[in-house]
């Protein structure tokens, strides 16, 4: 079995102006590395555009509309003072959206085992009814919602390791059944949310980790919270947000982890997943501002996913 | 401000700083201290490996009242060694941290500045005021679009 990659080079017009952080650039770079010979068996495949059918499940028709009716002719559009917007940005957040969905059909299919979708814009800031934090929509809510709503799953869970706080996602299953959001991000950053104590109906797990936490934080979370939180979920399908500004080098944030935690985590998820759900896991780009740092970070986390699925 | 991300501690810090020796007498840091404003000045041994650092307080702390005498001393005390009254083990950071996160390290220590070491080795001093500029020097670089141009 494999992994699938899915990625579109719609993603790669996603501007939001010189020099911002949230640069085609961080897909480029992560791109090349995926081109390089340890990852010579991963599939390949261009990113669908979403349909207005899926992004509804999560954003209500007129957020839709409006966000789109925003879309500039030429230069820019700033949404908040973080997220601008470029002529191709409507078209790169369907693909990015659409490639969740439908690395979501293929491996619930089972054509893969995982899959990693690089893709911007991010989606992991964007509430239900506010595009924010360089997000425009939720690609993981999005996701959650499909295989819940076309593959009949009943419990899908999302971990999100970004990090900053996934306030999308969040907002979107807090009053939800069926869906678990676990969080590790660093706390009192943007966007503020993510304390202990917003648990909405049980089904949200925050771990915010004090400034200059790293690997033995990570590893500690796992142990006392996330990992008892998954199994007594017992998750079909697990999603992941990946982000890798939580790296030591990243220029956004504060935490140290490194990219051997990113191969960690992932291994950890698929031993999850591989117990609970026949090792079923789409990951997806969020964050990660360093190019140097990102590329490694999102290499490692791909090879562990090709490692648990016997492709490497 | 994008530009500020992408600055290194090395882009700004001043490289190749004075230092000065364990053995030296604190008189040898107070002219530093009188002819240059530094917060600090790092100690270094003969390889030019960080030691250790000697900071105005530093300074101040070697004419506190203690038991030896009713009232310190000046020259005696300007005769004392660096390493008695120095910092070890200071905190240090590489080159290659991102300035932002340097900039997040000073204010939580409330650090006027701090040595830049790379394998041991003193490469430079980074302090407050190179991150201001540096702050300046990003702002003028490039103005984003904000909110407020996009609506009108």
């Amino acid at each position: 079995m494999s992994t699938l990659l899915y990625t579109h080079p719609l993603c790669l017009e996603h501007d939001a102006g010189y020099g911002h952080p949230e640069c085609p650039a961080r897909l480029t770079a992560i791109l090349n590395e995926l081109k390089t010979e340890p990852f010579a068996t991963l599939e390949w495949r261009e990113a669908p555009e979403a349909s207005l059918e899926q992004l509804n499940r999560i954003h209500a028709p007129k957020h839709v509309e409006r966000i789109f009716a925003r879309v500039p002719r030429h230069g820019h559009y700033a949404i908040d003072g973080d997220t601008v917007i470029c002529p191709q940005s409507g078209e790169a957040a369907l693909r990015a959206a659409g490639a969740v969905c439908a690395a979501i059909d293929a491996v619930l299919k089972g054509e893969a085992d995982n899959a990693f979708c690089a893709i911007r814009p991010p989606g992991h800031h964007a509430e239900p009814h506010q595009s924010m934090g360089f997000c425009l929509f939720n690609n993981a809510a999005i996701g959650a919602a499909h295989a819940r709503a076309v593959h009949d799953l009943e419990r899908v869970a999302v971990i999100d390791f970004d990090v900053h706080h996934g306030n999308g996602t969040q907002a979107a299953f807090e009053t939800q059944r069926g869906y678990l959001y676990i969080s590790t991000h660093q706390a009192y950053i943007y966007p503020g949310t993510g304390r202990r104590e917003e648990r909405g109906i049980g089904n949200i797990v925050n771990v915010p980790l004090p400034a200059n936490s790293g690997s033995a934080e990570l590893r500690q979370a796992w142990i006392e919270e996330i990992e008892p939180a998954l199994r007594a979920f017992q998750p079909q399908l697990i999603l992941i947000s990946a982000g890798f500004d939580a790296h030591y080098l990243d220029p956004l944030a504060g935490l140290n982890f490194c990219e051997e935690d990113y191969d960690w985590l992932t291994r950890g998820i698929l031993a999850i997943a591989h117990e609970y759900c026949a090792g079923r896991v789409v990951s997806m780009l969020e964050g990660g501002y360093s190019l140097q740092a990102l590329a490694a970070s999102a290499a490692a986390h791909v090879k562990a996913l090709m490692a648990g699925a016997g492709a490497v | 401000m994008y530009e500020f991300l992408q600055y290194r501690v090395q882009d700004a810090m001043t490289p190749e700083p004075i230092a000065i020796s364990p053995k030296a007498k604190l008189r040898e840091a107070e002219t530093l201290f009188e002819i240059h404003d530094f917060n600090g000045v790092p100690v270094v041994n003969e390889q030019r490996h960080l030691i250790g650092i000697l900071t105005k307080f530093d300074l101040l702390k070697a004419f506190s009242f203690d038991f030896h005498t009713l009232i310190p001393h000046y020259d005696e005390i300007m005769e004392q060694t660096i390493e008695t009254v120095m910092t070890p083990y200071p905190a240090s950071v590489e080159p290659q941290l991102p300035l932002s996160r340097l900039l997040q390290k000073l204010v939580e220590m409330r650090a006027k500045s701090l040595p830049v070491v790379d394998e041991g080795r003193l490469v430079g001093m980074i302090a407050r005021e190179d991150v201001l500029k540096a702050l300046r020097r990003a702002a003028i670089q490039h103005e984003t679009p904000t909110h407020e141009e996009s609506r009108s």
